[in-house]
């Protein structure tokens, strides 16, 4: 489905009418505002009214230190900076208005100790207890299973909390934050490369979407733009990634249909998605591979040698699909469980292919455009229903679409031959930047600041805690037996969302 | 033994007043004049004498008699020493003085009911049995739903009562005697019409007390509401009414029509069912018992119209295979019902409700009354090698012997029955398994304070579960004591083929099919001993206790058990149509900071009651409220109704004349 | 049904050989870091390991893999004394056996048996049960690629298990966040004798880049008793394989 890609002057001009005099200078592709602190829930509410979507919210130290809360609105990235004073304690919350912010607030409250005043739900997130669960239904007729941390199975640790009735899942808690390491906070004093190591090392299986949201973070703060070769080999690592994370959604879902066959087709479909990225780059998830200004060194493959493996890989990939989804025995599972609806992924900020599942065309290589993307011709892929049929219909057409990119962009390298540079010199520079990417789990958004040739302050806006409540909300009527179909028709990951 | 009898039942009539005086002293007479009934029934059953007492003809309309021949003797040993047991357990700790009595009284009417020869002493026995019922389930009526489930109960026995009056009327009319010998003699030359006519009376009013759908309603009321251990003194008064399905229906009126028998097979299967079905939804302990009832109600009526289409068709063999399994369910039943009755009324005494949800991980604190009730649970759920295994597993032979009819419809129905049979069993499984293990295994749900078994001997608890433990490993006697007792209704001894090689039982078609429960009863203890010799003797392994494994995080392992409403959610989701059931979370107040809480609201269809009982109901107390209306109390009223009734009287005269 | 059995025999056997033969090493895989050169090291050396897993001492370097999180920094900066290497027999049953180079003492740990020579029936069959302490997600991932058909773990022997009632193995990802101490020592505890646990991968060895945020305990071995250290970023389900195999008293540390 081919959209219009949208006009990125309607943003400023909107914003400009609305809250003169506040505009300050950023970025290509990001507007800010600079606004009173007890200011900021309201200007919230009016971008929400426009249909803009919640990101995140933070403390910034760049230009000074301020509040930070980021919207996805029209193209661009719209940033409310609220400056805070050395005693600011409290502000207004946002999640009074906008439920998307919710999990956002209770963690800046944990961390900087800023009192969102009015928050539904203010209670600590990070380090939970497991043995601290809250029962919401009363009575004798339910009763608690504990679904993790540790899970039945090669799970990541979150704790689910279902309050069943004996087969109906009547209420679910998603407690993430198990897994917090302190990454964010790890990022400090760092020398930009070392911070891309870092940054892949916060979801492991999103590890380019990470190292490449980083490095554009810190490119945008710097104002360079990375080589053409670079950026088409960042291309092709990232769809290679998306590829493996699909793939790796689809033997899950057949794990759990119990189809040995099937699971044994993707798993060694996957499994070849893993190799040939070893292949072209000495590490199996791409790792060592985006730094920023560039690429670390030349790809170990040339581009005709992967145009052949894909061709082959396409080739078994087309036939397991179709087969997969002619076996009624899965699709049966899939069809009408854990269906969203479009106002409740609205309303809480949903991106990725659980978005687009329910129709909203939310892309982050389409929205705001970056890297190769802006030269290279895709789909968006969407689907109606939001059940997880819809979301893994969305996933084997991104499938689809990624083939077809890393095509494109093999193109080009042939065209480009190996003359041009890999990586762009850093210039010393301060300041702070956004990045984004759009990972295999949705859009992910880095902001970082530059002081003295190091890193002085990262945030990440991770795609899966922004669809951790998303997937709570889908239990309507499913039972317990339909809950890994759910789960893995999600395809989030915990250590991402935890950091 | 005719002295033995007289003696039984002087002890039983004296036992009637002691209880309302002294009623320790009542119910000691009560037991002992039962247990003497079933030394004599075990005498007669078995054919080794035959006891009489004759009740002359003060009773009114002819001669009457307590005979204990073959089929009577059999319901005296089954009520006998089941309802003794019961009445042992009731000294130990005594019911009121009405409750006593009416304990006494309830025992020598079903004695009488059993053993008298004649229609009038019959019905007259009959209403006593009905009475009693009435008065015991009301004895508590301070307690909600009581009163309802004894008007509901008395309601449902003045029909079935209405019944057999109707049926004994046309029987008098037909033979101008109330004996049963005369109406056997007479039944073979009953117009059909007639006889249909009686066989749906006959079945209407023995089919009220026994559970006969859809007459199934009152039973499981009136069960919860009778209290304590009377519940289980109760619970017998099931066999008078199969006892009078068996003499009468069977015996006197021996029908010969195919399409009774298919009713009676239907009405059975569907029965057994619908009793299970709700019986797997109850949180209550007495009246899941009472569902369980109606269920294997059904299941000796499948048995029983195999029997009923034996004859029909002309096949001994059948008829004998359809008796015999339904005559050994009503052994089993009766004193596994009791026995868990029994059980019932301790775990109340000792954790003060009787309501399943509170109640959780009994075993321990309770353990003689977790192994009694044990028994009785694996005895009615039908597992190897006990009774109800025994028992249902011929009810299924005599079933699947259907293929030897020629009738197509009745082949159909008797394998529709055996499938019913078999889900009925199956489900039958899923609630005990239920309701043994969300009371007395796991952990305790809440706190009920420090628990502790019920003082005394148990005696006859502890009697009445040792003998419903081995009775699977006695079939093959019970089997030859039975096949006596049978053979005056089915003309041969059913026995001489149902038993083959020393102790391996087949459904009297010889060579179909074997099963040795005594054999097993044997075997599986020996195999079991010699693993744990094998293990203990080759392995030495040592153990070390760790909590339960709750998926990393420390939870009260009661919290996360099932309660035993969601351990049978997943049959009202899956069966929803069947049920009706719905759910709906209902938002609770909490206070402004506290999160959201809800309760679950469930509910499930009662199916008779909105739609035939509660409509039946009120269109009698609409019919009721207009009779009233001509009772107006005008004295003009009332003579002009004379006057009516004479002008019809003195026109009809002529026309009658003429 | 008939057509995903066609459809799985068309593609024949991709299993691996090992342990039995070799699996061929990947060209350019960073299977791990090696040191060409011991000598003449410099102190200023140290600084090129973001997580310090470079020491020098006395103009000897040494690397400890444990720590190693597969940057490249190192190679990229000094060529002549660090390359990657594909090999993937790195586990060792010490935590001093993943360092190499030279070290200033190697003290002898007491290590417990491997799992075969505790109960002989633990040679042929052990089940393993996996639990993550706040990995970055991609061990999950290569573990679970031990179960696809290239590695096929199942037909050594291996089994992954539910409950940690019926684990012999407990294979522990991440570095121990606090929240997942609690539920980890409880999995060990659940666990019959005799036990294993292997950690997988850097962060478990050592807490890798997350050890100094305070938030994790900074390695397995500072909640259980570690039986096999498995060093990697992630390890390559292989080099997972030899360490379970190695738990399970199978291999040695070096081969056969």
């Amino acid at each position: 489905m081919r959209l219009e890609r949208a006009s990125t002057d309607h943003a400023q001009r909107f914003l400009e009418g609305r809250f003169r005099g506040a505009l300050e200078h950023a970025p290509d592709g990001t507007t800010v505002l600079r606004l009173p602190l007890g200011a900021l829930d309201r200007a919230a509410v009016l971008l929400a009214d426009e249909g803009a979507r919640f990101i995140s919210v933070f403390v910034a130290a760049a230009p000074e230190r301020s509040l930070v809360a980021a919207f996805a609105f029209r193209g661009q990235i719209a940033a409310l900076r609220a400056p805070l004073t050395e005693d600011a304690a409290a502000y207004p919350a946002l999640s009074l208005h906008l439920p998307a912010a919710r999990l956002a607030e209770r963690e800046l409250h944990d961390r900087e100790g800023l009192t969102p005043l009015g928050h539904p739900e203010l209670t600590p997130a990070l380090r939970p207890d497991a043995d601290a669960l809250e029962q919401r239904i009363v009575g004798d007729e339910t009763f608690v299973i504990p679904y993790g941390p540790i899970r039945s199975g090669i799970f990541e640790a979150i704790q689910h909390v279902v309050e069943t009735g004996g087969e109906d899942v009547l209420a679910l808690e998603t407690r993430p934050y198990f897994k917090h390491r302190g990454l964010e906070a790890r990022f400090g004093g760092l020398e930009p490369v070392q911070g891309a190591v870092l940054a892949e090392r916060i979801a492991g299986i999103a590890s380019v979407a990470h190292a490449a949201a980083f490095s554009q973070a810190v490119e945008a703060a710097l104002r360079i733009d990375p080589p053409e070769q670079a950026a088409l080999w960042r291309t092709v690592h990232a769809e290679l990634e998306r590829l493996a994370n699909h793939l790796d959604v689809a033997t899950k879902l057949a794990e759990d249909a119990a189809l040995s066959v099937a699971v044994a087709r993707f798993g060694i479909l996957k499994e070849d998605t893993m190799r040939v990225r070893a292949r072209l780059c000495g590490s199996r998830f791409g790792r060592g591979v985006v730094v920023p200004g560039g690429i670390a060194t030349t790809q170990l493959l040339d581009p005709a040698e992967l145009r052949d493996w894909l061709g082959r890989f396409e080739h078994d990939l087309v036939r397991d699909r179709r087969l997969l989804l002619r076996t009624s025995s899965f699709t049966d599972r899939l069809i009408g469980s854990g269906r969203l609806d479009r106002t409740t992924v609205e309303t809480l900020g949903g991106v990725g292919p659980v978005a687009r599942a329910v129709g909203i065309s939310t892309d982050a290589r389409f929205e705001r455009p970056y890297g190769a993307y802006e030269r290279l011709g895709f789909d968006v892929v969407t689907a109606e229903n939001g059940d997880a049929m819809a979301r893994l219909d969305v996933r084997f057409g991104e499938i689809r679409e990624s083939l077809h990119l890393i095509r494109q962009a093999l193109d080009r390298l042939q065209r480009i031959g190996e003359t041009t540079r890999l990586r762009m010199d850093l210039p010393a520079g301060e300041g702070g930047g956004f990045g984004w990417v759009e990972a295999p789990q949705g859009e992910l958004v880095y902001w970082v600041e530059l002081a003295d040739g190091r890193i002085r302050r990262v945030h990440v806006s991770s795609p899966s805690l922004h669809n951790w409540p998303l997937f709570v909300a889908s239990f309507r009527g499913d039972v317990l037996t339909d809950f890994s179909f759910i789960e893995h028709s999600f395809g989030l990951t915990a250590a991402g969302a935890d950091r | 033994m005719s002295n033995l009898f007289l003696a039984a039942v002087l002890v039983l009539a004296v036992g009637v007043p002691a209880g309302f005086i002294r009623p320790r002293l009542g119910v000691a007479a009560t037991s002992a004049g039962l247990l003497l009934v079933g030394v004599v029934g075990l005498a007669s059953a078995g054919g080794w004498s035959h006891a009489r007492v004759g009740l002359g003809t003060w009773l009114g309309f002819g001669p009457a008699a307590l005979v204990a021949d073959g089929l009577a003797g059999i319901f005296f040993a089954v009520i006998g020493l089941a309802g003794g047991a019961v009445s042992l357990a009731l000294v130990e700790r005594p019911p009121g003085r009405v409750g006593a009595g009416l304990n006494g009284l309830l025992a020598l009417a079903l004695v009488t009911v059993v053993g008298v020869d004649q229609g009038f002493v019959f019905l007259l026995a009959w209403e006593l049995v009905t009475l009693a019922l009435y008065l015991l389930a009301g004895l508590d009526r301070d307690r909600p739903g009581t009163l309802l489930a004894a008007y509901f109960g008395a309601a449902m026995s003045k029909i079935g009562g209405g019944a057999l009056l109707a049926a004994f009327a046309l029987l008098y009319a037909n033979t101008h005697s109330f004996e049963f010998s005369a109406w056997a003699a007479a039944a073979g030359h009953l117009s059909s019409g007639v006889q249909a006519a009686v066989f749906v009376l006959l079945l209407v009013g023995f089919g009220t007390k026994v559970g006969l759908l859809p007459f199934q309603g009152p039973i499981p009321l009136g069960y919860a509401a009778t209290p304590g251990a009377l519940a289980a003194a109760a619970s017998l008064a099931l066999n008078a009414g199969f006892y009078g399905l068996w003499r009468l229906t069977f015996g006197v009126l021996a029908p010969h029509a195919l399409w009774q028998g298919e009713l009676v097979l239907m009405l059975g299967a569907v029965g057994g069912l619908v009793g299970i079905l709700y019986a797997i939804g109850q949180e209550e302990l007495k009246r899941f018992l009472g569902f369980s009832s109606v269920e294997h109600g059904g299941i000796v009526l499948l048995g029983f119209g195999v029997a009923i289409v034996g004859r029909a068709s002309g096949k001994p063999l059948l008829e004998a295979a359809g008796l015999l399994a339904a005559t050994l369910h009503v052994i089993m039943h009766a004193l596994a019902k009791a026995l868990a009755f029994l059980g019932a009324d301790r775990v109340r005494s000792s954790a003060g409700t009787g309501e399943l949800a509170p109640l959780g991980g009994l075993a321990q604190p309770l353990p003689r009354t977790a192994a009694g009730f044990g028994v009785a649970v694996v005895t009615l759920a039908a597992l190897p090698p006990f009774a109800g295994f025994v028992s249902e597993w011929f009810t299924l032979e005599a079933l699947l012997q259907a293929f030897r009819l020629d009738d197509t419809v009745a082949r159909l129905i008797l394998a529709l029955g055996a499938a019913l049979l078999a889900l009925t069993a199956g489900l039958g499984l899923l609630a005990f398994a239920k309701l043994y293990g969300t009371v007395f295994l796991g952990r305790a749900r809440s706190l009920l304070g420090r628990l502790e078994e019920v003082r005394g001997p148990a005696v006859g608890f502890a009697a009445l579960a040792l003998f419903t433990g081995v009775l699977g490993a006695l079939a093959p006697w019970e089997i030859r004591w039975l096949g006596h007792g049978l053979e005056g209704l089915l003309g041969f001894d059913p026995a001489k083929t149902a038993i083959s090689h020393p102790l391996v039982l087949g459904p009297v078609y010889p060579g179909f099919s074997v099963l040795a429960p005594t054999w097993l009863a044997i075997a599986l203890p020996a195999y079991a001993f010699a693993t744990a010799l094998l293990v203990g003797a080759t392995l030495r392994p040592r153990s070390r206790r760790a909590p339960a494994w709750t998926s990393g995080a420390l939870v009260a392992p009661a919290r996360v058990q099932y309660t035993p409403a969601a351990y049978s959610n997943p049959i009202r989701v899956v069966l929803r149509p069947a049920y009706g059931y719905r759910r709906e979370l209902v938002p609770v107040d909490t206070g402004p900071r506290e999160p959201e809480r809800f309760t679950l609201h469930t509910r499930v269809v009662p199916f008779f009651e909105r739609y035939l009982y509660l409509p039946v109901a009120r269109f009698g107390l609409r019919t009721a409220q207009f009779a009233r209306r001509l009772q107006s109390g005008r004295l003009s009223s009332y003579l002009l109704y004379v006057l009516v009734v004479v002008v019809v009287v003195l026109a009809l005269i002529p026309a009658l004349r003429s | 049904m008939l057509e995903w059995i066609a459809r799985g025999l068309r593609k024949g056997v991709v299993t691996s050989r090992y342990p039995r033969g070799a699996e061929p090493e990947l060209d350019g895989f960073h299977g791990r870091v090696e040191i060409v050169e011991t000598d003449g090291a410099r102190d200023e050396l140290e600084a090129l390991c973001p997580t310090g897993a470079i020491s020098v001492s006395g103009g000897l370097v040494s690397l400890d893999r444990g720590r190693c999180i597969l940057c490249g920094a190192c190679v990229e900066a000094e060529p002549e004394r660090f390359r990657f290497s594909p090999a993937y027999e790195t586990a060792s049953r010490r935590r001093a056996g993943v360092v190499v180079g030279a070290s200033v003492e190697r003290q002898l740990e007491a290590v417990r048996l491997p799992l075969g020579e505790q109960a002989r029936p633990l040679r042929r069959s052990i089940h393993i049960r996996h639990v993550d302490a706040g990995s970055d997600g991609a061990e999950e991932w290569e573990i679970s690629a031990l179960t696809n058909p290239y590695y096929d773990m199942q037909r050594l022997g291996l089994y992954f298990t539910l409950s940690p009632r019926h684990a012999d193995v407990l294979l522990v990802t991440g570095g121990v966040t606090r929240s997942m101490e609690k539920p980890l020592e409880r999995a060990y505890e659940v666990m019959p004798e005799p036990k294993a646990v292997v950690a997988a991968g850097t962060d478990a060895c050592s807490g890798g880049f997350a050890a100094t945020t305070g938030e994790i305990a900074g390695g397995v071995d500072r909640v259980l008793p570690v039986d096999v250290y498995v060093p990697g970023s992630p390890p390559s389900p292989i080099a997972l394989l030899h360490g379970l195999l190695l738990a399970a008293g199978v291999v040695t540390e070096d081969g056969r």
